[in-house]
């Protein structure tokens, strides 16, 4: 595809949802214009509102480029769902259980923690995949479950607040807690680590030799064993970095937001972080990009929700249409191709 | 007026003419060969009267009527079939299966009884013995041609084209296949077989038309021609006869293998009981037909497949249980037959194919990071010395799966053949290539001897291996059937050898 066709297929993609979406508020018995005003106004409207695009957009990038990174190197990683909540289940662990360590090392504990717990989880997969050849889209969703329920059980039982009544954890004290950017807005360091996480993996997938191990592997596996690179020591190490970089986000949820561990708090973005990589052609760069617009389009949507009563499931609706027209958007090359 | 005419065919892939111009003739009972290079045009032509490709500009008739397939399904129904140098048969159906696969019922059950009846009066009508109840996957290459062959008389076809049908099959396969297409002229097929043998096309055909760059050159009657008027007419030029071998090899072993052998339970032995060494400063050839353990052989050696049995050693070494990426670092480099799925990352750039065995290596990546600089130079250096063509001015970045076949074997032959290798494993290198290309190759390899290097030549391309060659050793089911030395090479001698008879059994 020429770089003319692409741009062209762009606004293609980005007409046909607008049109969609137009439609759909329509049957919701709103007026589409009022409703995209509410949509931007959520966005643009004002400093927190903005903020807030940037706090959604967190967790999707951290797990959208762990996506990105096992992809890139032919593993299909779609458990960041579980791996997220086994990074939240670890940093909870460490920052409720370690009182005695002063919070900043605390902190840091409960990161290490929660990369490395993410990181297992999803070698887990990778070990059945290298040792038994078990597929590992089967094996991540599995694990998933496992996942979300441990923590089901988790807040009932060894995390459950002792002073409560509800399937939730103890808070964790401000001093383990990252730090606000921009109060009163939610903006926290958690953000500054995602940048940082993009910057790094950028880095690592273009300019070392492990990146590009991992680029050949993904590539061709047939090929990296001829030329003697290790399939399976690749494997494993693109496994744990994206289920590292799953957890984190785990981890940022707990101590940049919830400051607790309880049920659904991913917001399933350890789904659509799949999506993510997939705009995003796993690019780290567009990762960043392409986690903030969904971001937006989540934040919009909500206004839009709460402002006009428009169901902000439409935005899931146009996210769907968007994806699968990006996958296949060589269908807007037919004009060009009767010209050929 | 013949069955098939073709007249004035013309079609072009972005720009440039595949065929050009191109007029055919096919009667009725006879054997018309399709002579030329690699990319002169005979396939595309054979696409284009199959349906697969439709032609820019020009006419077919059929017949004696205009038509125009627009799909190797409308030709079959004409009464065209096609067997392809590739198979298309299902592995785990029967004979029979593949042989009725596709074949439109209407609403009717499948009628399998009168199937195996058929097919069993046509296969012994023309020599074409399989049994309809086999599996494709426990057949040989040549019983599997068979059911190709099957597939298309099934189908009451009235033309029939082969391309390189003789390419996977031994001498006596051969002959035997030639005995079938007699028997099918007789009864008053057209038959079109795409070769580059002069042999076959002196031995089966009764007129040849040669193709070269695309065009048509002439059209002979066989009887009154021969091969070198043929070879003239294919190649335009006159072939390098041989290669000059400055001087002997020396006597010092390179690489010996003793009593190497893979046996998988269940399976086929892969390898057994191979004995071999190289000398420094020699050219190994491997002759034998595809299939005979040649690639087994340079995965064991490379260290990319594990042997059940037997030592290799290198330089004195025994190096049975070392990494592919040890013996590369000791001079074991490996120029695999399977270019896109063993030597290359086709979506990754020049540069970064390049660079595939030195990534992890000084100067090239210092404390784990890449050097650019110098990877870009060194791709540069390849892309001169060697006169890789690349796209436009992207140069090193170009991707390789957008190069052509000769250019991509270019990349990896820079990669593999450089001065620290000591042994270079080349399988089928020149397969698919144009005549430059190849010439080019066989010229790198051939130096690398000349500097002393040794060389494991593996072709089936038994005037390569000739030409090449200080000793010639022949493969056949996984095993060595004898060595021959150049100065006592005999074409007879191996093709027997490669059709299975040891060199003790000829002599007796």
């Amino acid at each position: 595809m020429s770089r003319k066709q692409s741009y062209l297929a762009v606004i293609w993609i980005a007409l046909i949802t607008v049109a969609a979406g137009t439609l759909l508020i329509t049957l919701a018995n709103a007026s589409p214009i009022e409703a995209y005003q509410m949509f931007f106004r959520g966005i643009f409207g004002n400093i927190t509102n903005f903020c807030e695009v940037f706090v959604k957009a967190t967790p999707l990038i951290l797990t959208g480029l762990g996506c990105a990174v096992a992809f890139k190197t032919g593993f299909f990683n779609i458990g960041a769902e579980g791996q997220f909540y086994m990074g939240a289940v670890a940093a909870t662990s460490v920052a409720l259980g370690l009182t005695g360590v002063p919070g900043p090392l605390r902190i840091l504990l409960a990161m290490a923690a929660g990369f490395i717990c993410g990181g297992l989880w999803a070698l887990i997969a990778a070990v059945f995949k290298a040792r038994f050849g078990i597929s590992e889209i089967i094996v991540t969703i599995m694990l998933n479950y496992i996942a979300i329920n441990f923590v089901g059980i988790a807040v009932r039982t060894f995390l459950m607040d002792p002073a409560g009544s509800v399937p939730q954890s103890a808070r964790i004290g401000s001093e383990a807690a990252f730090k606000l950017l921009m109060p009163p807005t939610r903006l926290n360091m958690g953000f500054i680590i995602a940048i940082a996480a993009v910057i790094l993996v950028w880095v690592l997938m273009e300019k070392t030799t492990a990146g590009y191990e991992l680029k050949v592997v993904g590539s061709n596996r047939r090929g990296a064993k001829c030329m003697g690179i290790s399939v399976m020591k690749n494997t494993i190490l693109s496994a744990f970095l994206s289920g590292g970089l799953a957890g984190m986000a785990g981890v940022i949820e707990i101590l940049g937001i919830q400051k607790k561990l309880l049920e659904g708090i991913s917001s399933d973005c350890g789904y659509t972080a799949v999506l993510v990589a997939l705009l995003a052609s796993n690019h780290p760069i567009g990762v960043f990009f392409s986690a903030v617009g969904l971001a937006a389009m989540q934040v919009g949507a909500n206004s839009m929700q709460r402002q006009m009563g428009v169901p902000s499931a439409i935005v899931n609706i146009l996210v769907g249409m968007v994806v699968l027209l990006v996958l296949g958007k060589r269908i807007f090359q037919f004009k060009s191709k009767k010209k050929a | 007026m013949g069955i098939l005419e073709m007249k004035h065919i013309s079609k072009a892939f972005s720009g440039v003419y595949a065929n050009e111009d191109i007029s055919l003739s096919v009667e009725k009972g006879e054997i018309h060969a399709l002579l030329g290079e690699n990319g002169a045009g005979k396939t595309t032509l054979m696409n284009i009267l199959f349906g697969i490709y439709s032609a820019d500009e020009g006419e077919i008739f059929w017949k004696g009527e205009k038509v125009h397939f627009s799909s190797p399904k409308a030709a079959i129904e004409s009464g065209i079939g096609m067997v392809h140098q590739h198979f298309s048969l299902v592995q785990k159906l029967s004979v029979l299966d593949n042989i009725i696969l596709g074949m439109d019922t209407g609403f009717k059950a499948l009628d399998r009884k009168q199937a195996r009846e058929k097919i069993l009066n046509l296969a012994g009508k023309y020599g074409l013995k399989v049994n309809p109840d086999a599996l494709i996957n426990h057949l040989s290459v040549g019983q599997q041609q068979r059911v190709e062959i099957l597939k298309a008389l099934y189908r009451d076809v009235d033309l029939l084209i082969l391309d390189e049908p003789t390419g996977v099959l031994t001498p006596s396969e051969t002959e035997h296949f030639f005995g079938v297409l007699r028997r099918l002229k007789e009864e008053g097929y057209a038959i079109i077989i795409i070769t580059h043998r002069m042999s076959e096309i002196m031995s089966i055909s009764d007129r040849v038309t040669i193709l070269r760059d695309g065009k048509k050159i002439i059209d002979l009657v066989t009887a009154e021609t021969n091969p070198s008027e043929l070879s003239n007419y294919m190649i335009g030029r006159q072939l390098k006869s041989g290669f000059v071998m400055e001087n002997k090899a020396s006597d010092e072993e390179t690489l010996c293998l003793k009593h190497v052998s893979i046996i998988k339970a269940r399976q086929p032995e892969f390898l057994s009981d191979i004995c071999l060494d190289i000398k420094k400063g020699e050219i190994l050839g491997i002759a034998g037909v595809d299939g005979n353990g040649q690639k087994e052989l340079a995965e064991a050696i490379a260290g990319v497949r594990k042997i059940t049995e037997g030592t290799i050693w290198f330089e004195g070494k025994d190096i049975t249980k070392t990494t592919v990426k040890q013996r590369f670092e000791m001079g074991i480099s490996y120029v695999s037959d399977d270019r896109h799925a063993d030597g290359l990352v086709l979506d990754m750039t020049l540069e970064d194919n390049v660079m595939l065995r030195d990534y992890d290596r000084q100067p090239y990546s210092k404390y784990s990071f890449l050097n650019e600089k110098l990877i870009r130079e060194k791709a540069e250096k390849a892309i001169d010395e060697y006169k890789i063509k690349t796209s436009g001015t992207s140069k090193g970045d170009t991707v390789v799966r957008l190069m052509s076949g000769g250019n991509q074997q270019k990349v990896i032959i820079a990669r593999e053949v450089s001065d620290s290798a000591k042994l270079v494993i080349a399988s089928q290198p020149t397969r698919g290539l144009d005549i430059g290309a190849t010439e080019f190759v066989r010229q790198v390899l051939m130096d690398h001897r000349n500097k002393g290097g040794s060389v494991l030549l593996i072709s089936a391309d038994l005037e390569e291996i000739v030409a090449l060659s200080d000793r010639i050793a022949v493969m056949f089911g996984g095993r060595i059937m004898g060595v021959l030395d150049r100065e006592h090479i005999n074409m007879e001698k191996i093709g027997l050898m490669m059709g299975g008879i040891t060199e003790e059994e000829i002599k007796e």
